[in-house]
């Protein structure tokens, strides 16, 4: 998420009313308010919406939204008469390049902190990261154009920003902080990208760092912005979100030439959507004129086009607008949600539960009617738990996280009784007797069924408890059981049995093996049960 | 005057005969042990009837050691009287008492050594010691020291005297009903009619009993339930599904695009295994890239098949409804999941790696956003919460979205789910062709808020405490 600081006095100006009415407000448009300072908010908004991660287009975005002033904001681009060339070397590397002039900034601390932070966070939120988009920002008037997109070869030598001596691109990717956060990007390339001027000199390699020679300081009057990346779209939107952004604070957009091409125009796109489309959708009942407003309102251009149809020309700096849907939510929005009249559908229809659920309701029934009480452990855990500590060989269908946080997580239980064991331990301290059992989801060969598993603490715990328990159980549920020895290492021989339902196993009880109690560090005996719920008759196998 | 225990009674009779006495004596006429005439005599006391007077007597006994010198004379005495004049200390060191004696005569200066040659001091006497040997009596210093010495022991014996007060003496007057107190009705006395002669032993209602543990269900599953039941009643069907899921299912088919954050490592658990795409995943894959045949642009790019076939733990219930859709395209459809869903967090107060997802979704033709918020408005008001609200919201997979926010008296506004329209690019590819209104909420978080916990990790890493005092019923809804 990002968290966009604005200043009062500067959103003030931009958006040409009083704080209050913005903060009271800012949340309808889609944001939470974080922080009210003395000078400043701090409002998180959505990464659907990147255009709004500045004070200037929060303004521009309040400003419709409040009726100051509504419709597409008009930007008009002069052609600089700059070009950029693209090496045709670097279609495998990053292929993509974005460019504008923007003239006549004034900079102080505060607007050169507000244009970092939105760069930043167009890294984030475009950007992913600085791989599929990279933003540079230079003082044009440090360098000489026309420039050059370069493949470049890893020697070669320049300032980065930040330093004073030259490296090698090699070494700036060891030395250099930036180099070490995003070398991973560029690093499998033979070549590296490169844009320099007409003299040769460095502006940047992206996506890693600027020269240090086109530094952005406060005496800068006119940029040169460099968008690099691997997608078209993305490079184009983070051009128009900064260009429009520093026009909405006064300074001008001037287009560049980029292999014949003038770009950028800051032309909105256009679509023709349906108001019966939209009104259905949002269960409001709409006139083509008031939807026209309502997307006036939230900056689109928007005429009604006769009968059905709204024409809209949506703003160059609103990346979400992918489908007709997505101007049906601005609508929403401008009509405000605490409008729209909640209404429960009229479809009708019988609830049904699911017969997993019924039986796993039914094992708790049983279970808490036999004094048990229910646990509910999580289904990540360790080898050491599920197998080691229990004696048992690891269950060839067992499930490894790739990643695991923790060595606690590695494995998604296949068994619950090592889960009870754990529990006990964790609750030696308390009053026994204790009587633990559990319903849960396990995994086994990618397939997720249930268990249940219950466990018994006292000194008097025995196998003819857990007989006695699992046979209980067995009955209620309806299923028709045998047992046989079983040669489950968990548990004391001679003291333990399989449970056989339709001559396969479904399930296992008797005393816990003392090994295992030294193992969890229990002091009692423990009888113990834990059954495949798929046993019971009619459970749905898929 | 709290009622009279039949021992109490008993005790009084007796004491009513003999007046003044001994425990030890009354415990005889009693046939008790002279324990419980104690403790009877004391409730008897707390009544105003009896008065207890314990009597602490110190007295002494004989180790085996002192017993031996008892007889024999302790060892600094026998050695003196081998002390004659030119007794050497050679001569004397053979002396079976030697070692212990000697020390103790130079200990009390009854000896001088000179020359080899040991003689007593003028008048020494060791006749003090061995009479408070003897007769230990009352102590004293030589006592002490023969404690010390380990010949002696401290014993204390402790007696009670016993009286009746005259308050004890009226009630008796007054006349005591000596039947004997029933405890347990047996079988014989209920079907005889012996009940009905027979005085049934009274308890004290100010005793808390010993606390009776019941089997219960987690405070945590009751809430699942509850939100269960309340969902079955709005007419949903459950579902239920795999925690392992294709990224296609998890993901893509919810139109993530293959380089969004949330499909990164390092919040997603991946697992090694892979499961072939569905028939017509094309589509989904044509959405992806140019949006297919809606008004959609798509996300444009590239879009890998090994990237799709790849299984994660779920990170939403969504994979698990969107199949069920893709299976059961024809409206109406109305249903829910709550399940849980994982995500590759570092586990504190407030996150877990796996926690409890409700989902829901609603698919018919002309349902709408209205309709959306108001089966969350119905459905938080089942919960308990008076006030719900709704505000704009992000989500990759609906358009338009929601926030649902509920009013927590003490708390204010609080976050409770997001919700939204599936958008048609999630739709469309698999046949979907009506509007599908779905939400979501981490139940936790309303768990958190009913039980009042500090600690996420408490509801799965339970204390048996917890659970065994966490009642099964609350009056108030919501929170």
């Amino acid at each position: 998420m990002a968290v966009i600081t604005l200043p009062y006095k500067y959103l003030e100006r931009l958006t040409r009313t009083d704080r209050k009415t913005i903060l009271d407000k800012v949340a309808l448009i889609g944001s939470d308010v974080e922080r009210i300072e003395e000078d400043h908010a701090d409002v998180e908004f959505f990464p659907d919406r990147p255009d709004l991660f500045s004070p200037e287009g929060v303004a521009r975005a309040m400003r419709g939204f409040l009726g100051i002033e509504t419709g597409l904001p008009a930007y008009s681009v002069k052609p600089s008469g700059i070009s950029f060339t693209i090496d045709p070397a670097l279609a495998a590397i990053r292929p993509v390049l974005g460019a504008a002039v923007i003239r006549g900034v004034t900079f102080d601390d505060e607007s050169i902190q507000s244009i970092m932070s939105l760069q930043e966070s167009l890294h984030w939120a475009v950007g992913r990261g600085r791989s599929k988009v990279a933003i540079g920002i230079h003082d044009l008037d440090t360098v000489k154009p026309p420039f050059h997109y370069i493949a470049s070869p890893r020697s070669r030598k320049f300032v980065p920003l930040d330093y004073t001596e030259e490296m090698t691109m090699d070494e700036i990717l060891v030395k250099h902080p930036k180099g070490r956060d995003y070398a991973k990007i560029v690093q499998d390339f033979p070549l590296f990208p490169l844009i320099v001027d007409s003299e040769d000199h460095v502006l940047s390699f992206p996506p890693i760092i600027n020269g240090e020679r086109t530094r952005v300081t406060m005496n800068t009057k006119n940029i040169l912005l460099d968008t690099t990346g691997t997608d078209a779209k993305a490079v184009s939107v983070a051009v128009n979100i900064i260009c429009t952004a520093m026009a909405e604070a006064g300074a001008r957009v001037e287009s560049v030439t980029i292999g014949g091409v003038e770009t950028p125009t800051l032309a909105p796109a256009e679509r023709t959507v349906s108001v019966k489309e939209c009104s259905r959708l949002l269960g409001i009942d709409l006139t083509a004129e008031e939807m026209a407003v309502l997307l006036r309102k939230m900056r689109f251009g928007a005429q009604p086009e006769g009968g059905d149809k709204v024409r809209v020309q949506i703003p160059c700096y609103r990346a979400d607008i992918m489908h007709d849907w997505d101007t049906f939510e601005d609508v929403a929005i401008a009509y405000g949600y605490e409008r729209i009249i909640a209404q429960p559908p009229a479809t009708y229809t019988v609830g049904k539960p699911n017969p997993v659920q019924v039986f796993a309701s039914l094992a708790r029934d049983i279970f808490c009617g036999l004094g048990y009480l229910e646990v509910m452990p999580f289904t990540l855990t360790s080898e050491e738990t599920l197998y080691r500590k229990m004696l048992r060989p690891e269950a060839g269908g067992a499930l490894h996280v790739l990643h695991p946080i923790t060595i606690d997580n590695t494995v998604v239980r296949t068994d619950l009784v090592p889960l009870l064991l754990e529990f006990l331990n964790m609750n030696k301290h308390r009053e026994l007797p204790q009587r633990l059992f559990v319903v849960g989801d396990v995994v086994e060969n990618c397939i997720t069924y249930q268990k249940t598993a219950g466990v018994s603490i006292h000194p008097n715990a025995d196998f003819s408890e857990a007989y006695a328990t699992a046979d209980a159980i067995l009955r209620d549920l309806s299923i028709d059981y045998c047992v046989r020895e079983s040669a489950d290492s968990a548990f004391i021989e001679g003291r333990r049995a399989d449970v056989m339902v339709n001559g396969k196993k479904a399930g296992v009880f008797g005393e816990i093996h003392p090994a295992v109690l030294n193992g969890f560090e229990l002091e009692h005996s423990v009888a113990a049960f834990e059954l495949d719920l798929r046993a019971v008759p009619g459970y749905p196998v898929p | 005057m709290a009622e009279l225990t039949q021992n109490e009674k008993r005790l009084l009779a007796v004491l009513a005969r003999e007046g003044n006495a001994e425990a030890l004596h009354l415990a005889r006429h009693l046939e008790a042990t002279s324990d419980a005439v104690v403790q009877w005599a004391y409730l008897a006391m707390d009544n105003g009837l009896a008065t207890v007077d314990r009597i602490v007597e110190k007295g002494f006994v004989y180790t085996d050691e002192g017993k031996k010198y008892c007889e024999h004379g302790l060892p600094e005495t026998q050695l003196m009287e081998k002390i004659g004049s030119g007794t050497t200390l050679a001569e004397l060191q053979k002396h079976e008492a030697f070692r212990i004696g000697f020390g103790q005569l130079r200990k009390k200066g009854l000896v001088v050594v000179k020359d080899g040659s040991v003689s007593n001091v003028d008048g020494a006497s060791t006749s003090e010691d061995e009479i408070a040997l003897k007769n230990p009596g009352e102590g004293g210093p030589r006592v002490k020291e023969l404690i010390k010495r380990g010949l002696l022991q401290e014993t204390e014996a402790i007696r009670y005297s016993i009286a009746i007060t005259p308050a004890g003496e009226l009630a008796v007057k007054q006349g005591l009903d000596l039947r004997e107190e029933i405890g347990t009705l047996t079988r014989d006395q209920i079907l005889s009619g012996a009940w009905k002669n027979a005085s049934l032993r009274k308890y004290d209602i100010a005793k808390l009993p010993k606390k009776a543990y019941p089997g219960k269900i987690h405070p945590y599953q009751r809430i699942i339930a509850e939100m269960r039941e309340i969902l079955l009643e709005m007419g949903f069907s459950e579902l239920y599904g795999g925690i392992v899921q294709q990224s296609f299912w998890n993901f893509d088919a919810l139109f993530q695009p293959q380089d969004h954050p949330a499909r990164e490592m390092q919040d997603t658990f991946y697992l090694k295994e892979t499961l072939p795409l569905p028939k017509g995943y094309e589509k989904v894959k044509a959405m992806h890239i140019s949006g297919g045949e809606t008004s959609s642009t798509g996300w444009g790019g590239i879009w890998r098949e090994e990237k799709a076939e790849q299984c994660v733990l779920r990170t939403h219930t969504t994979s698990v409804s969107i199949q069920y859709l893709a299976r059961n395209p024809n409206p109406p459809v109305k249903a829910f999941c709550i399940g849980r869903v994982y995500r590759r967090e570092t586990i504190d107060t407030t996150h877990l790696a796996e926690f409890e997802q409700l989902e829901g979704i609603v698919m018919d033709e002309d349902v709408n956003f209205g309709n959306l918020l108001g089966i969350l408005r119905e459905f938080y008001h089942r919960m308990g919460f008076e006030g719900v609200r709704f505000k704009p919201s992000y989500y990759p997979y609906t358009e338009p979205s929601l926030d649902a926010e509920v009013f927590v008296e003490g708390i204010g506004w609080i976050e409770m789910g997001g919700a939204g329209i599936f958008r048609e690019e999630v739709t469309a590819p698999l046949g979907i062709n009506y509007p599908v209104l779905a939400w979501g909420l981490g139940v936790s978080r309303i768990a958190m808020l009913r039980l009042g916990l500090k600690d996420l990790r408490q509801l799965h890493h339970s204390d048996i405490a917890f659970l065994r005092e966490t009642p099964a019923f609350r009056r108030t809804g919501g929170v």
